[in-house]
């Protein structure tokens, strides 16, 4: 469900609570009120009951004839106010109540007539039975005139309660909504960011977990195909950064053809020039050498095919020292023409290692050929191979003393498309060669000094013979 | 005529050796050395008409041998030969005052008739 659907519905279930609370608190508003109007006419009615007890009362005890129309005439007002009243009865205390109120007060109205009636002072019997009339029909009001005091009591009471556990209700709702739809979204958000960032260090994984179908996993999913594509195209980048170093080398492997071409040539035009001098044996020298200089070039075409080549990773057992002078013979002239000075320091001792030799001389290009473009103005190339400090792994170090790197670049100088050579680098190099490493479950360090120089150490595991049972 | 001394620098063994077989047809007096050092401690010792000097050495490279040369003994006469033949090393070499200069590979006759132009013109 969408983020924004999930608001809605959370706000308009919100919204329809607050409806029907209003209109709960209105309705009970409106019932406090009628009770209130029935109440206030209840008070006039037990008033005017008071006084007829109280003619009641006279009548008993000094006869009086008046006491008795006074009272008939409180009974007709009275009948006449609950007939005008009605309206506002009937809603309070309902029908048979007031049915009852009326048929009361007209049993009252019947002893009290029958008493004036006859003339003279009362029966006892019939004194009773006015006592007994007008005692139901004042206790029958008041109590219901009190039963309607205490229901506009508790309707208050709980009127509040309710507004006071509904304003808690919405709150806590609306609250816990609006906390679970925003842990909802920060915790995509943190997954993209923690992704985005691996992506930028070059690890090309999905993420997982997330079947959400609001708009983060638009997004997550459209970061995962590019996640995907990435990975797909590093391949690719691979590829096409090798062909970029070949540009670089093949200048310097094309010099270095010519030297073992040039040695051919003498010798072809000097047996040619000397033929009747030379002996058996210097001819079969010439031509020895001859072979010998055509078997160097020989070596170095195949290096630079290998290396460019398009291959899968092939790992195989190697020695790292004869990885390293393979390098060296595709990047010594451009070494060399550089005005850089190389100093190679190897551990001839040192265990093989499990790698693909093309993949580790690309590495090994790319970090010579950084070296050298860091040394401008010439400078030293260390190259060295030592065990690793663990014990299980072999390191390759890569020294020069060129300008060095920037220490706030350095955090990024493993990044795709960072580059600090300006317009003259991809930025995919050290990325490349980064994933290479990677791949080989290595590791790639660098430590740099500006105007020292930087030091790239690559670390890699030694080869264990049960590699080769699982492979 | 005393024999004409030439010295022949290069790292590749093969260079000298052809050098001093062919040129020694010539009947010159002809040493190859396979690095700079020597090759100048040699000068110091023998007075040679020619140095011809590979352009790129490790150590002591060809454009220091011309400089030294021209210095030292303005009158013997520098030919440079070099694998990595571009422009920019050309003209540094002109500017050293070099006689002549050769890409690899390197044709013998020519490199006979620069030393023989070289010679007949001191």
């Amino acid at each position: 469900m969408k983020i924004e659907t999930k608001l809605i519905i959370s706000n308009t279930i919100n919204a329809a609570f607050i409806i029907l609370i209003g209109f709960f608190a209105f309705q009970n508003m409106n019932l406090v009120l009628t009770k209130l109007r029935f109440v206030e006419i209840a008070d006039d009615l037990n008033a005017s009951f008071l006084e007829m007890r109280l003619s009641e009362k006279n009548f008993f005890l000094y006869h009086d004839p008046n006491a008795l129309a006074v009272i008939r005439e409180k009974i007709s007002s009275t009948a006449a106010t609950l007939v005008a009243a009605k309206k506002d009865i009937i809603p309070a205390i309902g029908e048979t109540d007031l049915k009852k109120l009326e048929s009361n007060l007209s049993d009252y109205s019947d002893v009290i007539v029958a008493a004036g009636r006859s003339g003279r002072p009362a029966s006892p019997d019939l004194e009773a039975k006015i006592r007994a009339s007008g005692r139901k029909l004042q206790e029958y009001s008041e109590s219901i005139t009190n039963l309607e005091r205490r229901r506009v009591n508790d309707i208050i009471q709980s009127s509040k309660k309710i507004l006071i556990f509904s304003f808690w209700a919405i709150l806590a709702t609306a609250l816990l909504i609006s906390h679970y739809i925003s842990q909802k979204i920060v915790r995509s958000l943190r997954a993209i960011e923690k992704m985005t960032r691996l992506i930028s260090e070059g690890h090309f994984h999905m993420i997982e977990g997330f079947q959400t179908k609001d708009e983060l996993g638009v997004v997550i999913t459209a970061i995962n195909s590019m996640s995907e594509e990435l990975a797909h195209r590093e391949e690719e980048i691979i590829q096409s950064k090798k062909l970029a170093s070949l540009g670089i080398l093949t200048a310097g492997v094309a010099h270095e053809i010519t030297n073992p071409l040039n040695n051919i040539s003498m010798l072809a035009q000097t047996y040619d020039e000397l033929y009747e001098k030379l002996s058996e044996k210097d001819r079969v020298g010439f031509m020895r050498k001859v072979e010998e200089e055509t078997e160097r070039i020989r070596k170095i075409v195949k290096n630079l095919l290998d290396f460019s080549k398009p291959k899968d990773s092939n790992p195989n057992e190697a020695d790292i020292n004869a990885v390293v002078h393979k390098t060296l013979t595709l990047v010594q002239n451009m070494v060399d023409v550089s005005n850089v000075e190389t100093k190679l320091t190897l551990d001839e001792r040192l265990p093989s290692v499990f790698v693909d030799e093309h993949q580790i001389q690309q590495v090994l290009v790319n970090l010579i050929t950084n070296a050298v473009q860091a040394m401008s103005t010439g400078g030293k190339l260390f190259i060295a191979t030592r065990a690793g400090k663990r014990g299980d792994s072999v390191e390759i170090t890569v020294m020069d003393t060129g300008k060095g790197i920037a220490p706030e670049f350095l955090p990024h100088i493993f990044d795709p498309f960072f580059s600090t050579k300006g317009e003259g680098g991809t930025g995919l190099g050290l990325s490349v060669s980064y994933g290479i490493i990677k791949n080989h479950q290595g590791e790639i360090r660098v430590e740099s000094k500006v105007g020292v120089g930087t030091t790239f150490t690559v670390e890699l595991p030694i080869y264990h013979r049960e590699e080769k049972n699982d492979g | 005529m005393d024999k004409y001394s030439i010295m022949v620098i290069d790292d590749e063994k093969i260079v000298g050796d052809m050098a001093k077989m062919s040129l020694e047809q010539e009947g010159y007096d002809v040493e190859a050395f396979l690095n700079a050092e020597p090759a100048l401690a040699r000068l110091k010792e023998k007075k040679f008409q020619v140095v011809v000097t590979d352009y790129k050495m490790k150590g002591i490279d060809g454009m220091e041998v011309l400089r030294t040369v021209k210095k030292e003994y303005p009158g013997t006469v520098v030919i440079m030969i070099t694998a990595f033949a571009n422009l920019d090393a050309a003209i540094e070499a002109l500017r050293g005052d070099v006689h002549d200069f050769f890409p690899k590979p390197v044709k013998i006759k020519e490199l006979k008739e620069s030393i023989r132009r070289a010679l007949s013109g001191s």
